[in-house]
């Protein structure tokens, strides 16, 4: 079930007030919305259900196994096996083909022979999003920062729709607290989630799916046939969308889970202002980075074990991001490069520091170098994100220098104004957007409801045919 | 940073906030609603979808709701958007024409599609060809449009990939008006069509006044759909364009195999009967592996295992965009002379 269709739509109207309606009695409310999570993801492939459901109990066995043994050592036995099965399912659904067509096409090289094809299973959606929460469970709970909760209240935590499928990654400790305790229903920010629902809606139906159809998809699929002009606009234009779309669905989920009661952490702020790209991380799905700061980063060394071994640190982060966001080996070069840059940030302040000079002078022009420096660096990663293979990543890189001056018929004032609108969108106040907000508050019923109408039928009017799945529902 | 203010209003406010929003919005849409209703699969899920936004689209338009969609729609250009059209229109539309001359030896041979002579093409007067689809074409076609590049022998005019469209549904959007249209505005030379991932269903619009049709892949299913491969074949050959059928390949599991079947039977046959004016590229075996079952990494030409299908088991990874695309350009070799200068 995707967010912007009439199904989600109807759905949705089912589950709001049962889920209010039942939530004083948790007895009925947990089962009750384990059932609606469970049909909405269902709703892809209703076996991919009994998927979910077996990595519940597994983890749930194992995060109370670790919790009772007091001995350090089947403690530590149960942690690793828990990741590694958690680990192997992810690895079967989504890197099995990959690496047996490596390992065969290397094998190949040296004559040895190799099957001639390999059939892998469908990837179930979300499978990404929900095994790292569940390896942060049982994780949190060999690190005793958090007691295993109730077989019925994790399995909620693990399967709460609004995050199933692509997240925000939300930890335990912040949403099995919620889930254990009677939402307060004279407390919902009923005007704050609206107005991230219909955000995220405009960003993902207008501003992702305008960029896809007018230019990105044309030029990454042939970068020769386009100029110079156009390849960049492409460019720009895929770190536009990919935002978009990824910001969209983010708030989506967080408005809907507020309309539920629940409060899900922040994903994005402004990534596009970052000045620098450790400033980027800390803006740029948010979940994923103290996810792969908290559980890959810091269990390695963190900045912990000399200035080399941090390099490494993060630049075997960054690497692995990017292999968790697909089986191939543009993913790997795209961490490649946030994790070399990354390093090269930190070995320019380690030297500045080495050396006993001062930190430059915090400037606005100085900021703004910055800002458009970093945007580039990600921008030229995202090529290697967005192309299938090196080669085309090498052709858009080529093309960028090499065709200019020529017609450039997909650069219309369109596809502009949206590359415009996603970038300075992230420069407008938090103030601009809480004043916002509040008038919509102090509107009565009707005028809201209203409001409400007229966005939507824009969003769905202004938005191209059809739906095009989101970007992060494949990761 | 300081602490966001927050603003609360009761469950009671959300629920009523959200049922009268999206009840106001159904209205506001309700054209949209109504037409994305009718072309869902068909079942018992569109027989409840159009049962309901049927009366919402009358309702709408009684109240004057509808006018806001219907003025942006139209001020956009996309005023067709919501129409709901199960017109099927096929078949010759008047005198035949020749294709337009490129240079003086097509001229000439032009008039004899059916001789042994190729038509010849160069860069200045090149091949254009059109690539039009459902969702299956997207990748082969931007593959044809890399293999080609710009300013060859070969022009790829444009590929026109409509997700979740078909033939055997106008209503989901009219691909006989647009193969009209397109005769009519540019001509080509060769038409690649890829059709019927979208079709396999017991179900046609648009069939001619006092014909039923059975269920999928029955006599009368069969005779409609090749009534209109046929009638597609033959209206572009009559502009003196070329079809090139891409037929449907193997997909993983049973789910969509009985339809695509079905299909690749109707275009293999088609293709068959008009020899000189249509070809049919078989993909069900390209992406098979060694002992007939569907495979997600196959080898590519240099012999490297490389993924073919995407993650749905249906649609194609770049790499067999790649295998399809040398495989029509070496169909259009043996058909065209393409010089290089």
């Amino acid at each position: 079930m995707l967010f912007p269709t009439p199904t989600f739509a109807i759905f949705f109207l089912v589950v709001l007030p049962l889920s209010w309606l039942l939530m004083p009695r948790q007895r009925l409310w947990l089962p009750f919305m384990l059932c609606a999570s469970y049909v909405f993801y269902g709703w892809w492939n209703w076996r991919y259900v009994f998927l979910l459901a077996g990595s519940t109990v597994a983890n749930q066995v194992f995060a109370v196994a670790i919790y009772r043994s007091g001995r350090e050592p089947v403690r530590r036995l149960l942690v690793a096996a828990a990741v590694a099965a958690n680990l192997s399912v992810l690895g079967y659904f989504k890197y099995s083909g990959f690496f047996v067509s490596s390992l065969e096409n290397a094998l190949a090289s040296l004559r040895i022979p190799v099957a001639s094809s390999v059939v892998t299973a469908a990837l179930p959606v979300g499978i990404s999003f929900y095994t790292f929460m569940a390896i942060s469970y049982v994780v949190d709970t060999y690190r005793g920062e958090f007691e295993p909760t109730s077989f019925r209240r994790f399995a909620v935590y693990l399967s709460f729709f609004p995050h199933l499928v692509a997240g925000p990654i939300v930890r335990a400790r912040e949403l099995v607290p919620q889930i254990a305790t009677r939402r307060d229903p004279r407390r919902v920010e009923t005007s704050r989630a609206f107005q991230l629902i219909l955000t995220g809606l405009f960003f993902k139906v207008v501003i992702a799916n305008h960029l896809a159809t007018h230019i990105v998809d044309d030029v990454f699929a042939a970068p020769d046939r386009h100029s110079s002009l156009e390849v960049l606009a492409a460019v720009y234009g895929y770190a536009v969308q990919i935002f978009a779309d990824f910001y969209g669905y983010t708030n989506i989920a967080i408005g809907v889970a507020l309309l539920l009661g629940f409060e899900f952490p922040q994903n994005f702020a402004a990534p596009y202002t970052a000045v620098s790209i450790q400033d980027f991380w800390r803006r740029w799905h948010m979940t994923l980075s103290r996810w792969l700061r908290d559980y890959v980063y810091i269990p390695l060394g963190g900045n912990r074990k000399g200035r080399l071994i941090t390099y490494r640190n993060l630049l075997l982060t960054m690497l692995l991001g990017g292999l968790w966001h697909g089986a191939a080996w543009t993913f790997v070069a795209w961490g490649g490069i946030h994790g070399l840059a990354l390093a090269v940030e930190r070995l320019v302040g380690d030297v500045r520091h080495a050396r006993g000079l001062p930190d430059p002078p915090d400037t606005a022009l100085r900021r703004w170098a910055c800002r458009l420096l970093t945007f580039h660096v990600v921008c030229l990663a995202w090529i290697f994100f967005r192309a299938d293979s090196f080669a085309r990543a090498a052709d858009v890189i080529i093309r960028l220098f090499t065709a200019w001056g020529q017609a450039s018929p997909l650069v219309t004032t369109s596809v502009v104004l949206a590359i415009v609108v996603g970038i300075a969108s992230q420069y407008v106040p938090e103030g601009v957007v809480d004043a916002v907000t509040a008038r919509f508050h102090r509107l009565r019923l009707i005028p809201q409801a209203a409001v409400v109408a007229v966005s939507l039928m824009l969003i769905d009017t202004l938005g191209p045919a059809g739906v095009a799945p989101f970007i992060y529902y494949r990761f | 940073m300081e602490p966001r203010l927050r603003r609360y209003r009761t469950a009671g406010h959300a629920v009523v906030l959200s049922f009268v929003g999206l009840g106001l919005a159904a209205l506001l849409n309700a054209p949209g609603l109504h037409k994305r209703a009718e072309i869902q699969p068909p079942g018992f899920g569109r027989d409840v979808a159009v049962a309901l936004t049927k009366p919402l689209a009358q309702t709408s338009h009684a109240l004057l709701l509808d006018r806001p969609r219907r003025g942006l729609k139209d001020a956009l250009g996309r005023g067709a958007d919501d129409r709901i059209d199960t017109r099927v229109v096929i078949g010759p539309v008047g005198p035949s024409k020749p294709p337009p001359a490129t240079h003086a030896s097509d001229r000439v041979k032009a008039h004899h599609a059916s001789s042994p002579v190729k038509p010849s093409f160069n860069p200045p007067h090149p091949l254009r060809i059109w690539v039009a689809g459902d969702s299956l074409v997207a990748v082969p076609g931007q593959a044809l449009e890399r293999a080609v590049g710009s300013g060859g022998t070969i022009d790829v005019l444009a590929v026109e990939s409509r997700v979740a469209t078909g033939l055997g549904r106008s209503e989901i959007y009219n691909w006989f008006e647009r193969f009209r249209s397109v005769i009519a505005a540019v001509r080509p030379r060769v038409a690649v069509l890829s059709f019927g991932s979208n079709d396999g269903h017991d179900y046609m619009s648009g069939v001619p006044a006092g014909h039923t049709i059975g269920k999928l892949g029955s006599p009368s299913w069969m005779a409609e759909y090749r009534r209109r491969i046929s009638g597609v074949t033959e209206e572009f050959a009559q502009a003196g364009t070329y079809v090139v059928w891409l037929g449907l390949p193997i997909p993983r599991g049973n789910g969509y195999r009985e339809g695509f079947v079905d299909v690749n039977r109707v275009l293999r046959a088609v293709a068959a009967a008009h020899p000189h004016s249509a070809s049919f590229v078989d993909t069900w075996s390209m992406f098979e592996d060694s002992h007939g079952r569907y495979a997600d990494y196959v080898r590519d030409a240099a012999g490297r295992l490389v993924r073919m299908r995407a993650a749905d088991g249906v649609h194609y990874a770049p790499a067999a965009g790649d295998l399809i695309a040398h495989t029509v350009l070496r169909l259009l070799k043996a058909k065209f002379a393409l010089a290089s200068r």
